[in-house]
């Protein structure tokens, strides 16, 4: 087997994966939930690799979206400017509120995370009123341009890009695993003191990773942007901050694939629950009790002995006896 | 002997907490490449001088010098990158990394001159991070068939050698060990000191915090006792123990 398949062998399978579901499912469902994956992807390197958490990740997602948004409803039209738009927005917003946050701890960075989701609701909907047109939110669909290439007023090109974009965000997640910086970050995770005291610049490892994983919601935010083509305060109402906590922890915090295979249960689950159910939300509370009972990496866990057995099943040869 | 010709030295450090006095007005100076030890009872204050030095902790009064200049202000991280290096009474490690891992993190920074940069953490394998040094020491500290595992696992006494590892695979100018051989066999201990004897000894300056006092006797060639916040005795091995002070203050808890 070549190297680069080794390597790179298992994504390639993954994404497959998704882009074959993406002929057997409905184009709506795969396209929220590959975006949805990229926004657990950057939640989940925050909690799993630097152990920071945030209950305040819709202001993220949403600062992304509103770049883009404001973007295509005021300024230009094509969709792709749009999208750095939304990314360069998201970056400096990062950049500025990493500064300040990151100098809390624990319990506290998780909190001041949450207000600031409230204080971002507050803003978008109310004191920018004459930018974001409050509750009405921006429209812009109609404006957008067409582009000669994977032309993004057609959701099956927005599913591309999307799945594109998530590959991307998972093979950096991946180089960084396994570059020294990655090291570090779990380093703070493990024991911050100890890492100043070798004479790391903890805070600028911890800044950086702030700003990869929250210009990355801001990327997802985007993509939501440009697909729905509009946006509204409602997607950072605080009662949806904890649905990526839920989807991150489903699949395993810190773990590569668990993001994806978190994100598209948890899409999944919301599609066939909320429209059963009326109280959706319950739901989400429940779930996320018994996610809290079991550990960080989530239904991995139990999914990967299940796997591993499978996968000995069907790929058993006689001979070769493995000695522990 | 002025502050300017010592290594490392302390001038009048005072610290309190609240009606506890850990360092009283301490004076001490280090010189280059001694080994020096420092006991005294429970409670002394030995710890809190290490955090003074180290920076975990400021002074209320005093100041601490280093190569002649003032660093009494200086961030924690600052002063490592100065070359000032310490272990933990409880041994710190990266639990969540494996043992290689925590060497290599250790490593990593001497290698970028003390500063590693974001750009360069980032751009750099972890695995592409070797030296023989690195293989050295793990061999030498008997790390062969844990190199793989978290360092979570592993026992008191092998995290406190992997500790020790991370701290002179730097080349620090000086060393501070706090209770190095606290909880380790006999075996261990001897091992450290072997370790410590061809490693270090001559390319640095060693300050140990002990208990076991006699495994100090071969090992130093300066000992002191602080009791109460005050350095009571200081000396030879011979000299400290013998001193009329520290056989008041100090051996009178023990004979009792
Ligand atoms: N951060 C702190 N806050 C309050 N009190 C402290 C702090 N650090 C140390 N002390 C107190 O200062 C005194 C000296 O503590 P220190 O840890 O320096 O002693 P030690 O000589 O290292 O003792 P041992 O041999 O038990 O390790 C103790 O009474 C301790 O409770
Ligand atoms: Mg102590």
């Amino acid at each position: 087997m070549p190297r680069w398949l080794k390597r790179y062998g298992d994504i390639l399978l993954v994404f497959g994966a998704v882009g074959l579901l993406r002929l057997a499912l409905p184009v709506p469902f795969v396209i929220h939930a590959v975006i949805f994956a990229i926004y657990t992807m950057a939640f989940s390197f925050l909690i799993g690799r630097l152990g920071l958490v945030s209950f305040g990740q819709p202001v993220y997602l949403s600062i992304g979206a509103y770049g883009t948004g404001i973007y295509l409803a005021r300024f230009g039209t094509n969709p792709y400017a749009g999208l750095f738009v939304g990314v360069v927005v998201g970056i400096l917003f990062s950049l500025l509120i990493g500064s300040l946050l990151l100098r809390l701890t624990g319990d506290y960075f998780a909190l001041a995370n949450l207000a600031l989701c409230a204080v971002g609701f507050f803003f978008f909907q109310k004191a920018l009123v004459s930018v974001t047109n409050g509750d009405t939110g921006l429209w812009y669909l109609a404006r957008m341009s067409s582009t000669p290439i994977l032309n993004l007023r057609q959701p099956n090109n927005v599913f591309v890009l999307a799945l594109i974009l998530a590959v991307l965000v998972w093979l950096l997640m991946k180089y960084i695993d396994s570059s020294v910086y990655g090291a570090a970050c779990l380093a703070v995770k493990g024991n911050e003191t100890k890492l100043q005291l070798l004479g790391y610049d903890t805070f600028g490892v911890k800044w950086l990773a702030f700003v990869l994983a929250n210009a990355t919601a801001a990327l997802a935010g985007a993509l939501y942007a440009i697909y729905f083509g509009f946006v509204s305060p409602a997607s950072m109402e605080l009662v949806r901050a904890p649905e990526v906590i839920v989807a991150a922890l489903l699949g395993g915090a810190g773990t590569l694939y668990g993001p994806l295979l978190g994100a598209f249960l948890y899409i999944a689950m919301q599609d066939l629950v909320s429209t059963h159910v009326l109280y959706w939300e319950l739901f989400v509370g429940i779930m996320v009790v018994l996610i809290m009972m079991g550990d960080e990496k989530g239904i991995t866990t139990w999914l990967k002995p299940i796997f591993r057995s499978g996968w000995q099943l069907v790929s058993r040869r006689p001979k070769i006896t493995r000695t522990p | 002997m002025s502050s300017e010709e010592a290594l490392l030295g302390v001038e009048n450090l005072t610290k309190r907490f609240g009606a506890v006095c850990p360092a009283n007005g301490v004076n001490y100076k280090l010189r280059e490449n001694q080994v020096a030890g420092i006991i005294g009872p429970n409670g002394a204050g030995k710890t809190t001088f290490f955090n003074l030095v180290t920076g975990l902790c400021i002074p209320d009064s005093g100041n601490v010098f280093f190569q002649g200049g003032d660093i009494t202000r200086l961030s924690p991280q600052k002063r490592v990158q100065l070359g000032i290096r310490r272990t933990f009474q409880l041994a710190s490690v990266f639990d969540n990394l494996c043992v290689v891992d925590n060497i290599r993190v250790a490593y990593y920074q001497k290698q970028r001159a003390g500063r590693p940069s974001l750009g360069g953490m980032f751009l750099t394998e972890l695995v592409g991070v070797h030296s023989e040094t690195i293989d050295e020491l793990t061999e030498g500290m008997g790390f062969a068939n844990v190199a793989h595992t978290e360092a979570g696992g592993l026992s008191l006494g092998n995290k406190r050698k992997l500790e020790l590892a991370m701290a002179i695979i730097a080349e620090p100018k000086v060393l501070l060990l706090d209770e190095p051989f606290a909880g380790l066999s006999e075996m261990e201990i001897s091992q450290i000191v072997e370790m410590l004897k061809n490693r270090c000894a001559g390319k640095m300056s060693i300050l140990i915090i002990e208990h076991k006092i006699t495994w100090l006797k071969d090992l130093v060639d300066r000992l002191s006792v602080l009791v109460n916040g005050e350095l009571v005795a200081d000396g030879t091995y011979q000299e400290a123990l013998e001193s009329p002070q520290a056989r008041k203050s100090y051996w009178k808890l023990i004979e009792e």
